[in-house]
């Protein structure tokens, strides 16, 4: 599977837009010149970049939310790693989009940057998802802020896997938790959502959040379950893509074995580096032919991995 | 000007070893042999550390082993390593590949540990010399760690120097101890050819919602710009004490990111510095930072970097 992944790199890239979207989201789109052009246009849905935002100024006082106060006073030294929302190729240029939420002092510094600014990253990162490009059915799996490689990579099956049918599941505590650039609610009709991202491409989205403020009520992983009874897919056919908070995965291997569909987990971990250097994001395994366990890196031997090669704690 | 900025002799004597230039890689932080090839020139490094080794593989510790801290990192990784046989069998030959001479580190939780490990890696022509970790805990007595005990630093010094034939000796010094000129002088006694100092300072971090330590080690070892005074001091005093009286050679390093702060060892005692945490952000920072030191002596007229160890007015 890695044979053909884009060999990584030190780059800089320049900030093309840096927007907020909705109550808890930024999106920042950069455009990656001269050589990292070749080398972001390979680069695989699930596959991820580490910024550095040490050098970024942090917003004035006035602008830093109350909760972040604390956090806006310690300094940075390690890169953040984000994954892509998607890769635009163009003749002419490569643009990559990522979605991130402010969390604490990396990503308050990083709602700063600006139209023009540059910034340095490292990248592409880890392995990236699989197409399974000869199944029938794909389903993808998204929880909070685990949906931009998903997003990705619908797009990328959409256009490779013409027969393919993508079913998508899609959950959040609440809507405003709904990562997505583009959402649309009927304020009267909580239940009537969708999402743009998956709209363009024609594909099936199934909403859910924990409190009911956008489509049904419940865990997503809850919803596949009802619709994995009703519709009973080819166990043989079909494959699961999950990304989103642990618990989410862990349900999601849960049903992977239920149902017998094969699936492969987007995990995260903390991470130093990104590379393999730190060794600090380890995922533990199993061993199936003697039952141990061992440990791999989240950063380079994922940090896709199969539901079921994972030791769920 | 005076002196020509390509003209400076970045080489050092380091011991028995010939560096070109006073920078090398820190244990742990660069990986095994050739991970840092996709950001850098390892040619272009003076010296390369492994990371630590072992003689029985080691998964590591489990997850959170690092955590950032304001201007720092913890780290308890736990020495994950392949272990002695398969480091000598798939990644030793891969030194062959490269001028630049390499180090490995070892560690050990008993004596006997250490000297196995340098007896097998001391047959490896592709090996200059090996570092000695004495910051592990000595399972056989407690877990004192090895490098807070003169007795113990003596004894692990003396085997190790007995099985470990034409290779350097390295002893890297912990840093959390009441005098660490103590332990010094002991290792110097032995026959220690290069000391290095120093390895990260133990500390802790605390959840303050959960009032549980973030790592699941609860302490780890703190390194990054916020050790680097501290550091600078302990060169500083163990050149004065030790090494200047001994003619015997310093590896500085802690918090080194900058070619500045590589400067700053040198005029403190050391003759060599390492590049550590720093890698993790910019894993080609160790280029510049050579680079830098360049600029430093064309500046002040130094034309050869050896007179600057230990210039401290």
């Amino acid at each position: 599977m890695e044979s053909h992944l884009p060999k990584k790199g030190i780059f800089t890239a320049s900030v093309l837009q840096n927007r907020k979207l909705g109550d808890k989201f930024y999106r920042i789109t950069i455009e990656l010149e001269n050589k990292a052009k070749n080398v972001f246009s390979a680069a695989v849905p699930g596959q991820f970049v580490e910024i550095d935002v040490s050098r970024l100024a942090l917003p004035p006082e006035n602008h830093v939310p109350a909760q972040y106060a604390d956090a806006s006073q310690r300094n940075v030294i390690l890169r953040r790693p984000f994954s892509f929302a998607d890769i635009m190729v163009s003749d002419t240029s490569v643009v990559a989009e990522i979605l991130y939420c402010v969390l604490g002092p990396a990503t308050l510094r990083m709602k700063t940057l600006k139209t023009g600014d540059i910034v340095s990253l490292i990248g592409p990162l880890g392995n990236g998802f699989s197409i399974a490009e000869k199944k029938k059915t794909s389903i993808l799996i998204a929880g909070g802020m685990g949906a931009p490689p998903l997003v990705h990579l619908s797009g990328l099956m959409k256009s490779q896997c013409k027969d393919m049918e993508i079913v998508v599941f899609v959950g959040a505590k609440s809507v405003s938790d709904l990562a997505f650039f583009d959402l649309k609610v009927d304020k009267l009709i909580k239940t009537k959502v969708s999402l743009g991202e998956f709209d363009k491409h024609k594909i099936k989205t199934h909403i859910s959040t924990d409190d009911g403020s956008a489509g049904s009520k419940g865990f997503v992983t809850d919803v596949l379950k009802d619709w994995l009874l009703k519709n009973k897919p080819d166990a043989k056919e079909t494959i699961m893509y999950a990304c989103g908070p642990e618990a989410m995965l862990l349900a999601s291997a849960a049903l992977s074995s239920e149902f017998k569909i094969p699936c492969q987990v987007s995990l995260e971990r903390r991470m130093a580096c990104g590379t393999g250097l730190c060794q600090s994001c380890a995922v533990k395994c199993l061993n199936k032919d003697d039952g141990s366990t061992f440990y791999k890196l989240c950063c380079k031997d994922g940090p896709i991995f199969w539901s079921d090669e994972v030791v769920w704690e | 000007m005076g002196i020509e900025h390509k003209r400076i002799d970045l080489s050092i004597n380091l011991g028995k070893a010939s560096l070109k230039n006073p920078l090398m890689t820190a244990s742990g932080t660069c990986g095994y042999v050739d991970e840092l090839d996709d950001f850098l020139d390892i040619n272009q490094l003076g010296g390369y550390i492994t990371k630590s080794i072992t003689i029985k593989p080691r998964l590591g510790n489990d997850v959170p082993r690092i955590v950032e801290t304001d201007s720092g990192m913890l780290n308890a990784i736990g020495l994950a390593n392949i272990g002695v046989e398969k480091f000598i069998k798939e990644k030793v030959p891969l030194m062959e590949r490269y001028k630049t001479p390499f180090f490995v580190n070892i560690a050990g939780q008993i004596i006997d540990d250490y000297v196995a490990v340098a007896d097998k890696l001391s047959q490896c022509i592709q090996i200059a010399g090996m570092e000695l970790n004495i910051s592990c805990p000595n399972v056989k007595q407690g877990g004192i760690t090895f490098g807070t005990d003169p007795a113990l630093v003596k004894q692990i010094t003396c085997e190790v120097k007995k099985v470990i034939r034409d290779k350097m000796l390295i002893v890297k010094l912990t840093p959390n101890v009441t005098n660490i000129s103590t332990i010094a002088k002991v290792a110097v006694d032995c026959g220690a050819d290069a000391l290095s100092l120093v390895n990260t300072f133990t500390a802790m971090v605390i959840d303050i919602e959960t009032r549980k330590p973030v790592l699941s080690n609860r302490t780890g070892g703190l390194s990054g710009p916020a050790i680097k005074p501290i550091a600078i001091y302990l060169v500083n005093k163990v050149y004065n004490e030790v090494a200047k009286p001994a003619g015997i050679p310093l590896i500085g390093g802690g918090g080194v990111r900058t070619a500045s702060d590589a400067i700053e060892f040198i005029i403190a005692g050391a003759t060599a510095v390492t590049i550590g945490t720093a890698t993790f952000a910019n894993p080609d920072g160790a280029v510049k930072i050579i680079e830098g030191m360049k600029g430093y002596c064309t500046r002040h007229k130094f034309s050869s970097i050896t007179s600057l160890t230990g210039a401290l007015k």
